[in-house]
């Protein structure tokens, strides 16, 4: 089943939070004892070619590199056990947060919506074909700026596995065939400026390239 | 092409905007916003007529939110207030149903309102109204019962912010898409409800009904 389309066919993305120790660290915040969720809307969306647009009063945009799990078919309250029944290809993805947005959001207890779903929030790569991550548990990711390393993490440092994070997901919300799952960035995360190149990488299997520049 | 009577198949999100009404800002013991605060439901949180509301897991304060939902014409981004009422098709009634235990919870904690207002089901929508039938959207009376006990009863000229400013602000970070609904907030009277009750709501125009809801909490 082609999932090649799956920006334009999936309806939501869900995405997770302080998912690698040394990343809530960083952050300051403390470990979760349960997945941190939140979502971005589909128009949050660009591939190759696009770029992404530092969001209007930002002064700190953030790269967050991940690994992303793209689902092949409606699922609701699935076990681990079914899980991966139900990812039908991956891809890599930047979680770009407006961390001084985010900060205000947290201190007055307000939604993370202009934190994390603006528009050019998630650049993605094409779908990673299932065999091309045998083991989605044991992938090294990276993430430089301006050919400066920033990220350089391993899946297996995961709090949650991804089976684990799709069947709690699946227990809220019904998922559907091209939604995104995003499985959280190690430690690294910092700013990036109008300019600046950020690229990524999964060793031997894909790399992304995306300029940013601001909205007008 | 979008076929806005059914624009919950065509949705790619609902956006939902939240104190809006200054007596359930009070209510809930919020602050005033200085500028519209909003969040965003899945399209997965839609229900229509005969379709139930169910609790979400571990939830033991789900609450109704009576609000009215503006239905997006085509692609808006950074639209001008001036210009804001051309990208309205229509309006629909709704219920941003909320998992307030969750919310307080996520607010302490200062994490996102996920849990809480995102879950399947926490969106049950009314009819298409197209946008010619309704005069002023800033003057419907807007009201919502449970079990027969009037709970929400207001006017959406108590808005804080004006649709304009609402379709203007949020376009100016996230484009709004053809089909999308974007909800205006709720009125003073949420309350909690279980599983049995029946919840049933309206919109009237110049004392006349407008459209009406109903739905029962599974």
């Amino acid at each position: 089943m082609s999932l090649s389309g799956f920006s334009k066919v999936g309806r939501k993305i869900v995405a997770v939070g302080r998912n690698y120790a040394d990343h809530a660290k960083e952050l300051g915040n403390a470990l979760p004892s349960k997945p941190l969720l939140f979502m971005k809307p589909t128009s949050s969306y660009i591939t190759a070619g696009q770029s992404i647009e530092i969001p209007l009063g930002c002064s700190e945009l953030h790269h967050e590199i991940e690994l992303g799990a793209i689902i092949n078919n409606e699922c609701k309250a699935i076990s681990e056990a079914q899980a991966m029944n139900f990812v039908g290809g991956y891809c890599l993805a930047l979680d770009m947060t407006a961390r001084d947005f985010q900060d205000e959001a947290k201190k007055k207890g307000h939604p993370w919506a202009m934190a994390k779903m603006f528009d050019t929030s998630l650049p993605v790569s094409d779908v990673i074909p299932l065999e091309k991550i045998p083991d989605p548990a044991n992938v090294q990711l990276w993430c430089k700026v301006n050919e400066e390393m920033r990220q350089n993490g391993c899946t297996a440092d995961m709090i949650f596995s991804l089976p684990y994070l799709i069947s709690y997901i699946s227990h809220y919300f019904t998922l559907q065939k091209g939604d995104l799952i995003l499985t959280g960035t190690p430690a690294g995360v910092g700013p990036v400026k109008a300019g600046d190149v950020i690229t990524g990488g999964i060793p031997d299997v894909i790399d992304i390239s995306f300029n940013v520049t601001q909205r007008s | 092409m979008c076929a806005f009577t059914e624009f919950w198949k065509h949705s790619k999100k609902i956006v939902c905007v939240g104190r809006n009404y200054a007596e359930h800002v009070k209510e809930l013991g919020n602050d005033l916003p200085k500028k519209p605060i909003f969040f965003l439901k899945p399209t997965t949180a839609y229900i229509r007529s005969g379709e139930k509301i169910v609790t979400p897991p571990e939830c033991e304060d789900l609450q109704h939110e009576i609000e009215l939902g503006i239905v997006i014409k085509k692609v808006g981004k950074n639209i001008a207030e001036s210009e804001a009422m051309d990208f309205v098709e229509g309006y629909a009634l709704a219920l941003d149903m909320t998992a307030r235990d969750e919310q307080r919870a996520a607010k302490e904690a200062r994490v996102p309102w996920t849990l809480a207002k995102m879950f399947d089901t926490s969106c049950p929508v009314g009819d298409f109204i197209p946008k010619e039938k309704v005069i002023d959207p800033h003057n419907l009376d807007i009201w919502l019962s449970v079990n027969g006990d009037m709970k929400q009863d207001s006017n959406t000229r108590h808005f804080i912010f004006r649709i304009p400013r609402l379709l203007s602000h949020v376009s100016k970070y996230i484009t709004l898409e053809p089909g999308d609904l974007v909800l205006t907030g709720s009125p003073a009277g949420v309350s909690r409800v279980l599983p049995g009750d029946i919840l049933k709501g309206g919109l009237k125009q110049n004392g006349e009904d407008l459209t009406s809801i109903e739905f029962i909490v599974s």
